[in-house]
């Protein structure tokens, strides 16, 4: 299992170049069950995501990732 | 001890240093026009180095979601550092809306006073007088239970017919509720819980009045208690209740900070929406707001954006596949999501394209495939 330490989630957002609302679309499509103001939370850290929303953010964020020539960089598993 | 002032149309901020603590008194109301206000505050706050903030609200007449939107940013920047925000005598409304919307985890709430009933304009009759309990209302379970409605091909419709059955769901006296959206250049019913209520509205755009049409026009959400004696729409009125509807409240949609429709909950009795009931619909008003903006939102052409066209068509037929492969694996949804998940990661194709394709072999000549070939 791998964990993030807080706020993790946002230093990704920030390099996939996603603004809060564009992370928000991501997640929503990849079928997100949060609101925009809890997914914010989540993303600094701030509220704890069930492990089925941080799966979802994460992958959200991995997609952006391929877009930009990456590969997965951002961990799933974690608690 | 420094201290910064910003007065606008009754809206004031003032801060003060006290020693590591950062005091925010926030007075009059706070909304989407006042908000950035308040969070360039908060930026410059939080850009000092004070991971302790306590935000005074009890010189505040109003807040609604959008305002508390950037209360609940700042607060989850300082919870993140280590630190943490207070919210001082915050009034039944907010207390509320931040219990609804699950936010409350990330404040501390402090009531040096009994709770407050100040209520913003439009509102009327008495709150509750346990706003601060501790059992969360869980909208989002409606959510899951709408989100497993078979798809239907017009999925702009879909997307806000959720809307409607989430707000019928939790909203209290609802009898039906609509969702009206300004498609290019007039009013329409996108979505709406039954015949009547879809009449409701159709009533309100032929006459030109109502509290939709005012709702979608003017931005600010209308009420009217019961419609005997209702003075403000001669013309609607009479047919409203000759269909049996005896009270409505409408809250406006917003995209970019411009009204684009309203959210219309109808009750066949009168004086039946509480404050809570108004504040739970302006929550899911502003919620699909904060759908509509994100989406992008053409309001030059009041068209949905394709964008959120497609998040929902994505969205469904994700779930669709999640189904397919509950059923055929008996598994629970989320070991579905992850099995779509990790062959999307091992083989580099899109969530959605490895979904479609799951759902796809539904429809295959042989039969169904093995599991692997659905999983893997």
């Amino acid at each position: 299992m791998t964990e993030l330490s807080s706020g993790v989630f946002d230093q990704f957002r920030r390099e996939a170049q996603l603004s809060h609302g564009d992370l928000f679309m991501r997640y929503f499509e990849l079928g997100g069950m949060s609101t925009a103001l809890q997914l914010e939370a989540f993303v600094y850290g701030a509220l704890e995501p069930s492990a089925h929303d941080r799966e979802v953010i994460a992958h959200a964020l991995n997609e952006r990732f391929v877009e930009l020539g990456g590969n997965h960089p951002v961990p799933y598993g974690l608690r | 001890m420094t201290a910064a002032q910003v007065a606008s149309r009754g809206f004031r901020v003032t801060v003060r240093f006290e020693g590591e603590q950062a005091l925010v008194g926030v007075r009059g109301e706070l909304d989407i026009l006042s908000a950035p206000t308040l969070g360039a505050f908060f930026e410059a706050v939080i850009a000092s180095g004070f991971l302790s903030v306590v935000v005074d609200f009890a010189e505040l007449d109003f807040a609604d979601l959008a305002g508390l939107r950037v209360v609940a940013s700042a607060a989850s920047r300082v919870v993140a550092s280590g630190g943490g925000l207070t919210i001082r005598s915050p009034s039944t409304m907010v207390a509320k809306i931040l219990d609804a919307t699950h936010l409350n985890q990330l404040f501390r709430l402090e009531s040096p006073d009994q709770p407050r009933d100040r209520l913003g304009p439009e509102q009327s009759g008495r709150p509750a007088e346990s706003v601060l309990r501790s059992e969360p209302r869980h909208a989002d379970h409606g959510l899951r239970k709408v989100s497993s409605v078979p798809a239907d091909n017009d999925v702009v419709d879909g997307a806000l017919r959720l809307v409607v059955a989430l707000a019928r769901a939790t909203v209290g006296g609802a009898d039906g509720v609509s969702v009206s959206l300004r498609r290019h250049g007039r009013l329409v019913t996108v979505a709406a819980s039954d015949q009547t209520i879809s009449e409701m509205d159709a009533n309100q755009y032929a006459t030109g009045e109502g509290p939709c049409v005012d709702a979608s026009v003017e931005g600010r959400w209308f009420h009217t208690a019961s419609l005997d004696g209702e003075a403000r729409w001669p013309k609607f009125t009479p047919r409203a209740k000759a269909l049996g509807i005896n009270a409505i409240l409408s809250s406006p949609l917003l995209a970019e900070d411009r009204p684009v429709g309203a959210l219309n909950i109808y009750s066949r009795n009168a004086a039946t929406f509480t404050p809570q009931d108004q504040e739970l619909a302006a929550v899911f008003a502003t919620e699909a707001s904060v759908i509509l903006t994100n989406a992008g939102v053409d309001v030059s052409d009041d068209q949905l954006a394709s964008r959120l066209a497609e998040a929902l068509r994505t969205r469904q037929i994700i779930a669709q596949a999640e189904g397919v492969i509950m059923e055929r694996e008996r598994v629970s949804g989320e070991c579905a999501y992850t099995a779509l998940r990790e062959f999307s990661q091992k083989s580099g194709q899109r969530l959605r394209e490895r979904a479609q394709d799951v759902v796809a072999s539904t429809q295959w000549p042989h039969g169904d495939p093995g599991p692997g070939e659905v999983l893997l």
